[in-house]
C-alpha cells in the first residue's frame, strides 16, 4: 500500500515536472523563433522599411540589427531579472513572452516605407528593440523556473530542454520561412508573404501564454517570499557585492563568452561561410544547416544529462577545447570541398546564355554560365550588367556604377552535400557540449534571491555581445586578409581567429577557476 | 594551484589594461586610412560596446584573482 502511494506521488511529480519543462520550453522556443525571423528576413525587411537611399533609415537598419542584440538584450536581462527576483519568475517571463509576441505580430502589420514613409522604419526599430528587451528577460526566467523545480541530481537533464530551444527556434524560423516562401512563391513572399511568419507568431504565443498562465510559481521563490527573504535590491546585491560579482565575472569570462562564440560559429557563421566563402546555393546551404541542427539537437539533452553525472565544467571545457582545435581543419575541408579549382570540369557541358533586355532608358545584359564537374557538383554564374542605352550617358557614368553584379551558386554533389552536413553537425555537437549544461551551471552558482538577475546578465553579454559579434568581426578579419580591393582573401579562414581567441581565453579561465563540484549542489 | 591562479590574475588584469590603447590605436589607424561609414560603424561598436566589457571584466576579474578571491573555489 505504502509502495503504491509512493509510486502515485512519484508519477505526479514526474508529470508536474514535465509540464513545467514543456510550458517553459515552448515559450522560450517561440521567443527565439520571433527573434530569428527578423534576422533571417533582414534583407526583405530592409527593402520594405529601410531603403538604402535614405541615410537615416539605413542607420536605423544598422542599429536595429546590432542594438537589439548588443545593448538591449543585456539591458532586458537586468530589467526583467530584477523584476523576476522581486515579484517572481512566473509573471516576469509571462510578460516577456507577451512583449515578444506582441512586437513580432506588430512588425508583420506595419505598413511599408512606401506607404507611410519614415514612420515605418521608426516603428519597426522600436519594435525590434522591444524584441531584444523581451529576449533578455526570457531565458534567465525559463532556466531559473525549470531549475527551481528540478531535483538536484537531474538539474542538468531538465534544464537541457530549455537549451534546445535556441537551436529549435532557429530551425523553426528557417522551416516556416522556407515553407511559406514555397507556398506563396518567391515574388509574393518578397511582396507581402514575409509578413506571414510574423503574424503566425501571435497564434504560437497565445497558446504558450495559455499554458504558462496555468503554471504555478517556482516553489523555491514561494518559500523564500513566505520567509521574507527576497532581495530588496537585486541589482545592487548582484553586482555591488564582491562575493556575487566575482561569480558573475567567472560565469562571463570562463563560460558564457566562450559558449557564445562557439554557438554562433557552429550555427550562424557556418551558414554564412557556406553561402559567402563557398558560394553554396541558398536552399542547399539552408538545408545543410537545418539537417545538422535537427540531428544535433538531442545532444543538448545528452550532454545536459551527462553533466549531472560528471560535472558541468568538464563537458563545457572539453567542448570549447575541441572546437578551438578543430575549427580550422573543419572549415579548411569545407572550403576545399566546395572550391571549383579543386574539381575537374566537364567542358562539353558548359552552357552560356546571354539575355539582353531594355527597360526604359536602361539596358540589362544577363549572362548565365552553367558548368558541370566530374564529381557531380554544378556551378551557375549570373552576371547582370545594367547601363543606359544612350552611349553618351553610359560614357558619363563612373566606372563603379557600370560594374556588373555577379552571383555565384555552387550546388554540391550528393556525396559532398552529406559530407557538409557531417562537418556542420560536428560543430553543432561542440555547441551542444558547451551550451547543454550551461543553464544548470549558471543556476547553481547564484543564490535564489538574486538568481534571475545574476545569471541573466553574463548569459546575455556572453551570447549577445561576444557571440553576436562573430559575424561582424569574422567578416572583417577575412576582409583584412585581402591583399587588395576585389582580390580574393589570402586566408579565407581568417574569420575563425575571433571565436578561437575568445574560446581560448574562456577555456583557460574556465579550466583554472571554475569548480566542477556543482552538479549536486542544492539550489536554495 | 592558488599561486597559478594569482599569477594568471595579473595576466588578465594586464590584458584588460593593454587592450584599450591597442584597440583605440588600431581604430584610429584604420579610420584615418579609409574613413568610410562602414569603418566608423565597425569601430564604434568595438570601442563603445566590446572593448569596455572586455577591459572592465578582465581587469576586475584579474584583480580579484590576484587578491586570492578565487583560491577557495573547490576542485579548480
Amino acid at each position: 500500500m505504502a509502495q503504491n502511494v509512493r509510486d502515485v506521488s512519484t508519477n505526479e511529480q514526474v508529470t508536474s515536472t514535465r509540464r513545467v519543462i514543456a510550458a517553459s520550453s515552448v515559450g522560450t522556443l517561440i521567443e527565439w523563433y520571433d527573434f530569428y525571423i527578423f534576422g533571417t528576413l533582414a534583407k526583405i525587411i530592409s527593402e520594405q522599411f529601410f531603403p538604402k537611399d535614405n541615410p537615416t533609415a539605413a542607420l536605423l537598419a544598422t542599429l536595429a540589427t546590432f542594438a537589439a542584440g548588443f545593448v538591449v538584450r543585456p539591458f532586458g536581462a537586468l530589467f526583467f531579472g530584477r523584476l523576476g527576483d522581486l515579484i517572481g519568475r512566473k509573471y516576469t517571463f509571462l510578460v516577456t513572452l507577451v512583449i515578444m509576441g506582441g512586437s513580432t505580430f506588430a512588425i508583420g502589420l506595419v505598413p511599408g516605407y512606401k506607404t507611410i514613409g519614415f514612420v515605418a522604419p521608426a516603428i519597426v526599430f522600436l519594435l525590434r528593440l522591444l524584441q531584444g528587451l523581451a529576449l533578455g528577460g526570457e531565458y534567465g526566467g525559463a532556466a531559473t523556473y525549470v531549475a527551481e523545480h528540478s531535483p538536484a541530481g537531474k538539474r542538468g537533464f531538465w534544464t537541457s530542454f530549455i537549451q534546445t530551444t535556441a537551436t529549435l527556434g532557429l530551425f523553426l524560423a528557417l522551416g516556416v520561412i522556407l515553407i511559406v516562401r514555397q507556398a506563396v512563391g518567391v515574388e509574393t513572399f518578397g511582396d507581402w508573404g514575409w509578413r506571414i511568419p510574423f503574424i503566425l507568431s501571435s497564434l504560437l504565443v497565445a497558446v504558450s501564454v495559455f499554458i504558462r498562465l496555468r503554471m504555478s510559481e517556482s516553489p523555491l521563490f514561494v518559500k523564500m517570499k513566505k520567509e521574507g527573504k527576497t532581495s530588496a535590491n537585486p541589482l545592487a546585491e548582484s553586482f555591488k557585492q564582491k562575493g556575487n560579482l566575482k561569480m558573475v565575472l567567472i560565469a562571463l569570462l570562463g563560460a558564457t563568452a566562450g559558449q557564445g562564440v562557439v554557438w554562433y560559429t557552429g550555427q550562424f557563421y557556418a551558414l554564412s561561410f557556406l553561402q559567402n566563402a563557398c558560394n553554396v546555393e541558398f536552399v542547399q546551404s539552408n538545408f545543410i544547416i537545418s539537417i545538422a541542427l535537427l540531428i544535433g539537437t538531442p545532444f543538448f539533452i545528452v550532454f545536459g544529462s551527462l553533466s549531472d553525472k560528471i560535472g558541468r565544467k568538464y563537458i563545457m571545457m572539453a567542448g570549447m577545447l575541441i572546437a578551438i582545435i578543430a575549427y580550422r581543419p573543419i572549415y579548411s575541408i569545407m572550403y576545399n570541398d566546395a572550391n571549383l579549382k579543386n574539381k575537374v570540369e566537364i567542358v562539353e557541358k558548359k552552357v552560356v546564355t546571354v539575355k539582353n533586355a531594355v527597360k526604359g532608358a536602361d539596358s540589362l545584359i544577363t549572362t548565365i554560365t552553367t558548368k558541370a564537374f566530374t564529381d557531380g557538383t554544378t556551378y551557375k554564374e549570373t552576371v547582370k550588367a545594367k547601363f543606359p542605352v544612350d552611349p553618351a550617358l553610359k560614357a558619363a557614368l563612373p566606372k563603379e556604377k557600370l560594374k556588373p553584379e555577379t552571383k555565384k551558386e555552387v550546388t554540391l554533389s550528393q556525396d559532398l552535400y552529406y559530407k557538409m552536413i557531417g562537418l556542420v553537425l560536428i560543430q553543432v555537437i561542440f555547441v551542444t557540449m558547451v551550451y547543454g549544461p550551461i543553464a544548470a551551471f549558471l543556476v547553481e552558482i547564484f543564490p535564489t534571491r538574486i538568481r534571475y538577475t545574476s545569471m541573466s546578465l553574463p548569459y546575455h553579454i556572453g551570447n549577445g555581445v561576444f557571440g553576436g559579434l562573430v559575424p561582424l568581426i569574422s567578416t572583417r578579419l577575412v576582409e583584412a586578409s585581402r591583399p587588395g580591393p576585389g582580390l580574393p582573401p589570402a586566408d579565407p579562414l581568417a574569420g575563425l581567429w575571433y571565436p578561437i581567441l575568445i574560446a581560448g581565453v574562456s577555456f583557460v579561465i574556465g579550466s583554472l577557476y571554475i569548480s566542477n563540484k556543482t552538479n549536486n549542489m542544492d539550489v536554495e | 594551484m592558488s599561486a597559478i591562479k594569482r599569477i594568471f590574475g595579473l595576466l588578465w588584469a594586464l590584458m584588460g589594461v593593454g587592450i584599450v590603447p591597442l584597440v583605440i590605436k588600431q581604430a584610429m589607424k584604420e579610420i584615418a586610412a579609409k574613413p568610410s561609414e562602414e569603418n566608423w560603424i565597425f569601430w564604434s561598436i568595438v570601442i563603445v560596446v566590446l572593448m569596455p566589457i572586455i577591459a572592465f571584466s578582465l581587469i576586475t576579474f584579474g584583480v580579484f584573482a590576484l587578491k586570492g578571491e578565487y583560491d577557495t573555489l573547490e576542485d579548480s
